[in-house]
C-alpha cells in the first residue's frame, strides 16, 4: 500500500476560504479579516498542509518586533483532528524552523498556548521550545483563560561558510 | 473572354485591373478602376463592369448598393459567365446557396469549360448534399484536369458518398498506380488508408483485409492498422487472427475497454463465468490496469462479485478516488450487486471509525486518514442515488465533520438536495463549494448551472462572469463561445419564469450555433481535399448531416416549441414590458 502524500502550498486569494472552515474547526478562537488580509501577504510565512491533496492542516506566521528584537510568531499551527499524530504538524513547524534559519536574524519563535493543551505543549518541546511565561487572562472568551509563552531561542547567525571562508570569525552571544 | 460586350483594350486592361484588386482584397482601387470605365459614357452601362463595381461594394458591407449593380450589370449582359459567377458569389456570401447554384449553372451555360466556377459550384453541391449534381461537376473538373491530385480524390469521393463503392475504389485504384509516386509520406498513407474505409463500407472485408496488408508497410498510421484489421478479422470470422491482434492491442494500452470487450467477442466467450476467468487473466498480466477490474464487475455475479467488488472498493477508496461513485453507479441495475455494495460501505464505515480499517478481522491494514472521509463521500452519494435523501444527507454531513476542508463534499451536498427537489438549498450548497475554490472553472460552472436550475438567471450570469472576458457583458461572451450548456439551461430558466421573449431568445441564439456549425463545414471542403485528411472529411459530414440531433438542440426547440404553442394560444397583451427579470434574493 502506498505511503500518503504529505505537503504545503500557498495560500491564495482563491483558497483562503479552505483555511478559513480549517482555523473556525481547529481553534476555539475566531481571527477577523484583517487577520486573514495579512495571511494573504504573508508568503512563506502562511501555508496550507495537504493530506493526499486534501486541505488538512495550516500554519500562519507574521514578525513581531516589539521589545528590541526580532522574533518569528506563530499565530496559528493546527490540523484538523483526523489527520493528527501523521507528521502534518512536524512538517509545518520543520517549515517555520528551515524560514528561520535561511533568514538568519531572528532571535527567538514563539507562540501562545493555552495552558491545558498538553498535547500541544509536549509537541513543541520536542523542537527545543520552552514555556518562558505564562500569561493570565489572555484568551477572552474561552476556558482556561490563560497562557503559556512557549519560545525557542536561536542563536545569532554564525558566519562560517560564507565567501570561501574568508569571512570572519564565527561570532556567539553567549548561548553557545 | 468570347462575347459580344467585349471591352477595347484600354478600358479591358482596366477591367483586369479590377479582378486583381478583388483578388488583392484592394477593393477602394477596384471602385477607382470600375469609375474610370464606367465614367465613359460609352461604357456606362457595362455589364460585366457594374456587375464586379456590385461585388466590389459588397465586400465593403455595401450590401443593398452590391445587388443593386450586379442585378443591373447581369441585365445588361445575360449572356455573360461573369455575370452569372459573380451573382452566385453575392448570394453565397448571402449563405442563399440554393439561389448561387443556380447563378454557377447559368454561368456554365455560357463557359462550360471554367475551372474556377466549377470549383466553387462543386463546394456548393457538397454543401448542399446534392450529391449527383456534386458528382455530375467533379467529372467534368477531372476531364478537365485529369493531372491533378484533387481531380482524382474529389471524383473518387463523389461517388463514395453515393454509395457506389466500387467506382470509388477503381478511380482510387487507378490514381494509386498511375499517379502517385514516392514518397510514402503522410498524405500518401491516409489516401490508403481512405480507400480501405471505401473498401470496408461496401462490405468486403476479406478485400479491405487484403488491401491493408499489402499497404502495410507504406501506411504510417500503425494503430489504425491494427485496430481495423482486428475489426475485418471478427467480421471475418477469423477469431484466431482477431485474438492475436487484440492481445497485442492491449500491450499497447491495456486500459481501452473497446479492446477488451473485442477480444471477450474473438474468444467467443458467451458464459459469465468464463467471463470473469477472462478478466482474470488481464488483471494479473497488466497488475495496474483498472479497466479488466472494473470490466469484470459488470460480467460477475454474486457470490463471486462480492469478493471482487471489496477489492475495487477499497483500493478506491484508500487511494481516495473522488469519482468512484459514478464509476460504479452503472452496477446498481442489478439490485443485489448495489446491495452488496451497501453491505460493504456500511462495514467499511463502520470498521473505520473504530479501527482505522476496513474490515474486523485482526490482520486487516491500516487505513490513510481520508479513507473514512472517501467512504462518507461515497455512502452519501449510495444513499442519494436510492433517493433515501436522510440518510444521505446524514453521511455527507459525517464527511464534512470529519474533514470540512473537501470541496467536492458541499458539491455533492448541494446535488442531493436537487434530487430532493430544493434548487434553492442545492444552489446554497454549490456557493459553498465554489467560494472554497475561486480558481476552480468546473465549480463554478456547475454552480452556475444549479443558480439557473433555481431561476436566478442574473446571479449565474454574474457567477460565469469570473470567466468571461472582462469588459463584456457574460452573456454576450458566453454567446460568442458558443457555451451551450449556459444557453440551453438559461432558456429552460426563462421559461420557467415565464419570460417568453428571453426564453425564445436563448433557444435561438442556440439554433443559430448550430447553423454556424454547419456553416463552418464550408471551409473543409478544400481544407481537406487538400491535406488529405479525408476519413475525417467523411466523418465531419457524417456529423453534420445529423448535427441537429445533438441533445443541446433538442432541449432547445422543445423550449422554443413549448413557447411558441402558449403564445399562440394566449397572445400576449399588446402592454410593453417594463417589468425587470425577477433575479432578487430568494429565501436561504
Amino acid at each position: 500500500m502506498t505511503r500518503a502524500k504529505i505537503e504545503l502550498g500557498d495560500v491564495t486569494p482563491h483558497n483562503i476560504k479552505q483555511l478559513k472552515k480549517l482555523n473556525t474547526v481547529v481553534f476555539p478562537v475566531s481571527y477577523n479579516d484583517k487577520f486573514y488580509k495579512d495571511v494573504l501577504e504573508a508568503g512563506e510565512l502562511a501555508k496550507l498542509a495537504y493530506y493526499n491533496d486534501i486541505v488538512v492542516g495550516a500554519v500562519c506566521c507574521r514578525i513581531d518586533t516589539s521589545d528590541n528584537s526580532r522574533r518569528l510568531y506563530i499565530m496559528t499551527l493546527g490540523c484538523l483532528y483526523p489527520y493528527r499524530r501523521l507528521g502534518i504538524g512536524t512538517l509545518m513547524v520543520e517549515h517555520v524552523l528551515k524560514y528561520v534559519e535561511q533568514d538568519g536574524n531572528f532571535d527567538s519563535i514563539f507562540l501562545h498556548v493555552q495552558v491545558n493543551n498538553e498535547g500541544a505543549i509536549d509537541f513543541y518541546k520536542k523542537f527545543g521550545f520552552e514555556i518562558v511565561e505564562t500569561k493570565e487572562h489572555y484568551y477572552k472568551r474561552i476556558e482556561p483563560a490563560d497562557a503559556h509563552v512557549l519560545q525557542k531561542t536561536i542563536r545569532q547567525p554564525q558566519y562560517t561558510t560564507l565567501y570561501n571562508g574568508t569571512v570572519p570569525h564565527a561570532k556567539t552571544n553567549g548561548h553557545d | 473572354m468570347p462575347h459580344s460586350n467585349s471591352l477595347p483594350p484600354k478600358e479591358n486592361a482596366l477591367f483586369k485591373r479590377i479582378l486583381r484588386c478583388y483578388e488583392h482584397k484592394q477593393y477602394k482601387n477596384g471602385l477607382k478602376f470600375a469609375k474610370q470605365i464606367l465614367s465613359n459614357p460609352k461604357f456606362a452601362e457595362h455589364g460585366e463592369t457594374l456587375a464586379m463595381k456590385g461585388l466590389t461594394l459588397n465586400c465593403l458591407g455595401r450590401k443593398d448598393e452590391a445587388y443593386e449593380y450586379v442585378r443591373r450589370g447581369l441585365r445588361n449582359d445575360l449572356k455573360s459567365p461573369v455575370c452569372w459567377h459573380v451573382y452566385g458569389l453575392l448570394q453565397r456570401s448571402d449563405k442563399k446557396y440554393d439561389e448561387a447554384i443556380k447563378c454557377y449553372r447559368n454561368a456554365l451555360k455560357w463557359e462550360k469549360e471554367n475551372i474556377q466556377i466549377l470549383r466553387d459550384l462543386s463546394l456548393l453541391q457538397i454543401q448542399m448534399r446534392d450529391l449527383e449534381g456534386y458528382k455530375d461537376t467533379r467529372y467534368q473538373l477531372f476531364i478537365l484536369r485529369p493531372t491533378q491530385r484533387a481531380s482524382w480524390i474529389g471524383f473518387a469521393m463523389s461517388y463514395h458518398l453515393l454509395g457506389d463503392y466500387e467506382i470509388a475504389n477503381s478511380i482510387l485504384d487507378a490514381y494509386r498506380t498511375n499517379q502517385m509516386k514516392g514518397p510514402y509520406d503522410y498524405e500518401h498513407s491516409e489516401l490508403l488508408l481512405y480507400q480501405n474505409m471505401v473498401l470496408a463500407e461496401s462490405g468486403q472485408y476479406e478485400r479491405a483485409l487484403q488491401h491493408l496488408h499489402k499497404f502495410q508497410s507504406q501506411i504510417l498510421d500503425k494503430l489504425s492498422i491494427k485496430e481495423t484489421s482486428g475489426e475485418y478479422y471478427l467480421k471475418l470470422k477469423r477469431f484466431k487472427d482477431a485474438e492475436a491482434v487484440y492481445e497485442d492491442l492491449l500491450k499497447r494500452n491495456p486500459e481501452n475497454v473497446m479492446y477488451y470487450q473485442k477480444l471477450v467477442e474473438a474468444k467467443q466467450l458467451s458464459d459469465p463465468d468464463e467471463k470473469v476467468a477472462f478478466y482474470d487473466v488481464y488483471k494479473k498480466e497488466y497488475p495496474r490496469a483498472i479497466a479488466p477490474r472494473r470490466l469484470q464487475l459488470t460480467e460477475a455475479c454474486l457470490p463471486a462479485f462480492e469478493s471482487l467488488v471489496d477489492e475495487y472498493l477499497r483500493h478506491g477508496l484508500h487511494k481516495g478516488i473522488p469519482p468512484l461513485f459514478m464509476d460504479l453507479r452503472s452496477l446498481y441495475a442489478d439490485q443485489s450487486k448495489a446491495d452488496t455494495i451497501e453491505k460493504l460501505i456500511e462495514q467499511y464505515m463502520d470498521c473505520l471509525s473504530k479501527s482505522g480499517t476496513f474490515g474486523p478481522k485482526a490482520d486487516e491494514i491500516k487505513q490513510p486518514a481520508s479513507a473514512l472521509l472517501w467512504t462518507y463521500y461515497f455512502a452519501a452519494q449510495h444513499y442519494d442515488y436510492k433517493q433515501d435523501t436522510d440518510r444521505a444527507l446524514k453521511y455527507i454531513d459525517a464527511a464534512i465533520d470529519h474533514t470540512p476542508t473537501l470541496i467536492e463534499l458541499y458539491i455533492v451536498k448541494g446535488r442531493i438536495y436537487k434530487h430532493a427537489g430544493d434548487p434553492v438549498r442545492a444552489y446554497g450548497w454549490l456557493e459553498e463549494a465554489q467560494a472554497m475554490d475561486t480558481a476552480d472553472r468546473y465549480v463554478n460552472s456547475k454552480c452556475a448551472r444549479y443558480m439557473l436550475r433555481a431561476g436566478h438567471v442574473q446571479r449565474a450570469e454574474d457567477m460565469c462572469a469570473k470567466f468571461t472576458r472582462e469588459g463584456v457583458p457574460a452573456t454576450e461572451n458566453l454567446n460568442e463561445m458558443q457555451c451551450m450548456w449556459f444557453q440551453t439551461e438559461a432558456a429552460a430558466a426563462y421559461q420557467r419564469l415565464k419570460q417568453w421573449g428571453e426564453a425564445l431568445k436563448k433557444a435561438h441564439e442556440v439554433d443559430r450555433h448550430f447553423s454556424e456549425i454547419m456553416e463552418d463545414q464550408f471551409d473543409f471542403h478544400s481544407y481537406c481535399m487538400r491535406k488529405m485528411t479525408l476519413r475525417s472529411y467523411v466523418g465531419l459530414l457524417r456529423l453534420e448531416d445529423v448535427l441537429r440531433a445533438h441533445p443541446f438542440y433538442f432541449r432547445c426547440a422543445r423550449v422554443a416549441i413549448q413557447v411558441y404553442l402558449r403564445l399562440y394560444a394566449h397572445p400576449l397583451q399588446d402592454v410593453p414590458q417594463t417589468q425587470e427579470p425577477d433575479t432578487g434574493e430568494l429565501e436561504h
